[in-house]
């Protein structure tokens, strides 16, 4: 009715490249023009923030509260008390990481998160799946920690085979691909929405009599890129939350 | 501090052209190929590969499939997947060696020196009671000092004054005493001499009267014990 041209799903997520051959393994695309932001972004913060004024302000706040922040509200309430020297860089780098390709969605033109395509969260996903299960097979070894992960305690002997495949598959199968599917899918649809109410907005945008609709999408654009804001934080935090409790459960020592 | 600044300075202002020419070498916010420039692109590769009619019609056709056919959004791309591993990597590399040590050094180190600054004020707090503590104890000393003073001066005062008012009191009894004894002295002089006078007055009267003389020691002796028997009855 309106003669809309909505983009093919693959498109609006699927850049050419810009530099290198095309199809080549170091061909730079919008995506991996974000993950460089990302990486910059993320560095210049601690290292803008590297002073030691007494009363912080600018940068060095910042960079501070993300640091207490990964430490006593991701670390602490899923893995308890650490030692481990790398754990806290490593949820820090997965939380900036993940928030600054994700901000992009509403960043002018370059509005495209970077999670809305498969390959870093699959990545981080199973980056984060061999840490923690190698975590857990370190501290309980190999047959110690297949018992820790599939029979949890105080199930009924009778139950304990059909038990012990659920925990398999889940702790083994399924993770990665949920810690994987949550980070991709929430950006996507995320960004889908805005194609979709920017497409809208354009079609509306005529002197036919159905463009009184137009403050409609026009809205819904800039709810949900206020919204987009919101959920590029929260996805970072989920999928940093979650290795934390997939870290915890993997080299605790009780059930 | 300030060359740490400028340096910074420096870095931003490089990562800003870096940043800057990636972004007006990148592509718009568009999406990739539409189905009107894949219907040209097929065209051309047609018309340069010499094609007519049919064929011709066959090629654009299968070439506008393939092209507006975008990748299957769920399929990793290997090139995005190896920038993707290498950003987070370095990222990852760079917090664990610098980053968080740094950040997390210092805010250890600012926390040791609020609790050292904490720790040296309740001391100092302890230490300025002790001697608000000591210096109370000495007021209360001196004070009692002061008073015990005060009795003493009070007392010296007091014993001073008795002994001063015992002194004159001594002094006026004795004043009396040599008072009453002059007045004895006198009133005894004035009783010798009245007793002389009376003798000689005696003496003259009896003479006249007796006309007999008798020796000088005995008329005395004589108006002696007259004049004793006549104050011995007054």
């Amino acid at each position: 009715m309106f003669a809309l041209h909505f983009p093919p799903l693959g498109h609006i997520v699927d850049w050419p490249g810009f530099a290198g051959t095309e199809g080549a393994w170091y061909e730079v695309n919008k995506v991996v023009l974000v993950y460089l932001f990302a990486l910059i972004l993320t560095c210049l913060i601690f290292v803008l923030g590297n002073k030691k004024q007494l009363v912080p302000t600018g940068a060095q706040n910042l960079a501070e509260i993300s640091v207490e922040f990964i430490d006593q509200q991701l670390i602490e309430p899923t893995v308890g008390h650490n030692e481990r020297k790398w754990l806290p860089p490593f949820m820090l780098s997965l939380f900036f990481f993940i928030f600054f390709t994700n901000i992009f969605e509403v960043v002018p033109v370059i509005q495209m998160p970077a999670n809305a395509r498969i390959a870093l969260p699959m990545f981080l996903a199973l980056f984060s799946y061999v840490i923690y299960h190698g975590s857990g097979f370190k501290e309980h070894g190999p047959i110690g920690y297949l018992k820790h992960a599939v029979v949890p305690p105080g199930v009924p002997k009778a139950m304990l085979p059909l038990v012990m495949v659920i925990e398999f598959v889940s702790k083994f199968l399924v993770q990665p691909f949920s810690h994987t599917v949550r980070l991709f899918a929430n950006l996507l649809a995320g960004h889908i929405l805005l194609v979709t109410f920017a497409v809208l907005s354009a079609g509306l945008w005529t002197t036919e009599w159905y463009a009184v609709f137009l403050p409609l999408p026009a809205f819904a654009v800039v709810f949900f890129t206020a919204f987009e804001i919101m959920v590029s934080f929260l996805q970072a935090y989920v999928f940093t939350l979650l290795f934390g409790v997939y870290f915890g459960a993997a080299v605790s020592h009780e059930h | 501090m300030s060359s740490t600044r400028r340096i910074g300075g420096r870095a931003a202002a490089v990562l800003a052209l870096i940043l800057g020419g990636l972004l007006v070498t990148a592509s718009p916010a568009g999406a990739a190929e539409t189905e009107g420039a894949c219907f040209l692109h097929a065209v051309e590769d047609a018309k340069e590969a010499g094609l007519e009619g049919t064929e011709l019609e066959e090629h654009v056709e299968e070439e506008v499939l393939a092209c507006t056919q975008a990748p299957s959004p769920i399929l990793p791309e290997v090139n995005e997947i190896i920038w993707g591993a290498f950003g987070f990597l370095v990222v990852f590399g760079f917090l664990f060696w610098k980053g968080y040590p740094a950040i997390k050094g210092a805010m250890n180190d600012r926390t040791e020196k609020i609790r050292t600054d904490i720790e040296s004020a309740e001391s100092a707090r302890a230490e300025a009671e002790q001697v608000l503590s000591q210096y109370h104890g000495q007021l209360a000393d001196a004070r009692n000092e002061a008073a015990r003073i005060l009795e003493e001066a009070r007392q010296d005062a007091d014993a001073v004054r008795t002994e001063r008012i015992a002194a004159i009191d001594g002094e006026i009894a004795e004043m009396r005493q040599r008072a009453a004894a002059d007045v004895e002295a006198s009133k005894t002089q004035a009783l010798a001499d009245l007793r002389g006078e009376i003798t000689a007055l005696a003496l003259g009267a009896a003479e006249r009267v007796v006309e007999r003389n008798l020796d000088d020691a005995t008329n005395r002796a004589l108006i002696d014990s007259y004049i004793d028997s006549v104050g011995a009855s007054s």
